[in-house]
This record gives C-alpha cells, structure tokens and sequence, in this order.
C-alpha cells in the first residue's frame, strides 16, 4: 500500500525556538547515544582480548580524545535522560503550555551540563 | 490496535525503563573508564552489574531501534529506501547487543 503521510519538512525552513532545538538534539542525541553503546559494546569485546590488549583501551581513555569521549558521552546521555522525562510528562498530559514548554526545554539544555558535572562528582567518588 | 499505536507504546515502556538504567551506567561509567583491565572485568562479570548492563544494552538498542525508525518515517520518501534501511537497524539492534551479551556472559564462565 502507497504511504501518504506527509515528509516533515526540512529543518532549514523553519524559524529556531526552544522546542525546536530540543526536538532536533534530542534526535540528534538519540543516533549519536546508539553510536555510544556500540562503542561500549566493542569495549566489552575488548575485555574477552585479555589484559594486554585491554592497555591499549586504558590508555586510550587518558588521552586527551578518551577524556573528551567520556564527558560527551555523560552530557548527550543526560540530555536524552532530561528530554525523555520531559517527553514523559507530556505523555501524562502536562507541560503543553508554551511559557512552561519553554521552561521545560531551558532546564533540559541547562539541567544537561549540571548534571553531567554532578554525575562526574558523585560518580568520581562512588566506590565500585 | 494499530501498528503505529503498538510501537508508540512500546517506545515508552522502554524509554521509562531506559532513563533509570542509564543514569545508574553514567555514575557507574565515570567511576572505572579508567580503571585497569580486572576493576573493569569484575564490573562487567559481577552480580548485580552484569544483569543491570545487559538490561540497559537491550533496552538502549531497542528504544534506539524504535526512535530512529521515526526519523525514517519523518525523512526518507522511498518506500523501497525506507524498507531496506529499517530492515538494516533492526538487524544492527539485534546482532550487535546479542553478541555482546554473549560475550559478556562466556567472559564470566
């Protein structure tokens, strides 16, 4: 059967609010967050190499480039964490209102780095 | 129940199930990256860890799966392009955490 829904149209036509800056990071975060696990899922694969191998990972997270991968990766998660329970309330039917959709969406792109900093106190001194 | 309605729930589920496994994983993560090679194996291998890292790999590809199959719907015209390119992330989101799960579980044996 022919689809006839509507494309949506492109991102260049529009005017830049809030809601659409959300919208489009929290796509971009989604494909940039699967990227991520899989990237997490060859570093488990790494570990079934054996110690020797697994130094080249170690010193690849003491790098300036390993460092910068951990912090994008703890930001892009708390953005996609922020934005999905924003998404939630909406499912529950609340935070439509323009003025708090716009306040919802500044404590998603601000609440991100704030919590990326917390995540990296709290989790620096969590005992495994 | 329409399929759209049926994937619609589905994303939820697992994006309410998602955001408390990926919080518990980013505290988890910045806490050994940089750990020697046994820290990050007993993490990986232990209980209750190991089954908390499988949750959250399985339930990331699926979300993952179910939301980027949204982008598709939103921007490729082609049917034909769009079949093949859902058919292609569903293969990726069930080969890739499968083998890792497997991986995962013959490291600890």
């Amino acid at each position: 059967m022919e689809n006839k829904n509507p494309l949506s149209p492109h991102i260049q036509i529009y005017n830049w609010h809030i809601s659409s800056l959300i919208s489009i990071s929290h796509r971009i975060t989604s494909i940039i967050n699967i990227i991520i696990v899989t990237l997490i899922c060859f570093w488990v694969a790494f570990l079934f190499l054996g110690n020797s191998n697994y130094e080249i990972i170690q010193k690849f997270f003491q790098t300036f480039l390993g460092k910068f991968l951990i912090i994008s990766t703890v930001w892009s998660f708390s953005f996609q964490v922020l934005s999905e329970i924003r998404h939630i309330f909406w499912d529950l039917g609340f935070g439509f209102e323009l003025k708090t959709s716009n306040i919802t969406g500044l404590v998603v792109i601000f609440g991100s780095f704030i919590l990326t900093i917390f995540i990296f106190i709290l989790g620096k001194n969590l005992i495994l | 129940m329409i399929n759209a309605t049926k994937k619609w729930i589905f994303l939820k589920i697992s994006s309410a199930i998602l955001v408390p496994l990926m919080v518990w994983f980013l505290f988890n993560l910045v806490s050994f990256y940089d750990r020697d090679y046994e820290e990050v194996l007993i993490f990986f291998t232990n209980q209750p860890t190991k089954f908390l890292f499988s949750l959250f790999i399985i339930f990331a590809y699926f979300y993952s799966a179910l939301s980027i199959s949204e982008v598709f719907e939103d921007y490729i015209d082609s049917e034909k392009l769009k079949n093949v390119a859902n058919k292609l992330l569903y293969l990726f989101a069930i080969i890739i955490p499968t083998s890792t799960l497997l991986l995962l579980y013959k490291l600890t044996l």
